[in-house]
């Protein structure tokens, strides 16, 4: 069995991206730019199906 | 046949021991990405409250709104006066200060160190808690000697036919 370790790595960067960007809504909560608050919360959800999807192509290849 | 379960190993031909743990617990590529997804998700999910509180932020649905309150007439205040008054609450004693022609500003005057009354020192342009001797500056509210360190929580003050009004509580910033 042939192993891919690029979803590994995208799926890792993801949860990267995850971390950033939930530090950056915090801090601009407390620095009262909200839309920048509301910006990075989609971010943040956009995320999820992206990783979902990385996953599901993983799957469906092996 | 009586020492059919003595052997090592035994035959697992019985109902009581077929439960293989063997490498149970280890993660494999797979397992790891499910992981990952799912950590994905949980922070979606944590992100939405922060979002909910922003939007609300947007909204302006924190700013509490009391009715407008009369609290003196115009003439009645000379410059550098002050009168007591009670906003938004019965209990909740304010003090506003006529500081120069249209400058006025206001106070919830419960000293933030204590709640002691804090009252305005007309000739030494301060206001002075007396029980502890806590002085705020009448600009801005903040604390400047003494023992309270947060600010007093200010007061919105409008005039409007020749009387002043307060309007509504400043959200609180420490």
């Amino acid at each position: 069995m042939k192993r891919n370790y690029i979803s590994v790595a995208l799926l890792c960067g993801i949860l990267l991206l995850n971390i950033v960007f939930t530090q950056f809504m915090v801090h601009q909560y407390f620095y009262e730019n909200y839309v920048n608050t509301l910006i990075f919360m989609s971010l943040n959800i956009i995320l999820f199906p992206i990783a979902w999807l990385v996953y599901k192509r993983d799957r469906r290849k092996a | 046949m009586t020492d059919k379960n003595n052997r090592i190993p035994f035959d697992e031909d019985n109902y009581t021991h077929n439960i293989n743990r063997d490498n149970e617990r280890k993660l494999d590529r797979r397992g790891f990405m499910k992981t990952l997804v799912g950590a994905a998700g949980v922070f979606a999910v944590s992100s939405l409250p922060w979002g909910a509180v922003a939007a609300k932020e947007l909204l302006g649905l924190g700013n509490k709104e009391y009715p407008h309150q009369k609290i003196a007439d115009l003439n009645a205040v000379a410059i550098g006066d002050a009168v007591e008054f009670h906003f938004p609450g019965e209990h909740d004693s304010a003090l506003l200060i006529r500081l120069g022609d249209e400058k006025f500003v206001a106070y919830q005057n419960a000293c933030t160190h204590l709640r002691c009354p804090v009252f305005w020192v007309k000739d030494k342009n301060e206001m002075i808690c007396p029980c502890h001797h806590g002085k705020f500056d009448v600009e801005t509210g903040a604390p400047t000697a003494g023992p309270p360190r947060r600010p007093l929580p200010e007061i919105e003050v409008e005039v409007k036919d020749g009387a002043i009004f307060a309007v509504r509580v400043k959200r609180y910033e420490a």
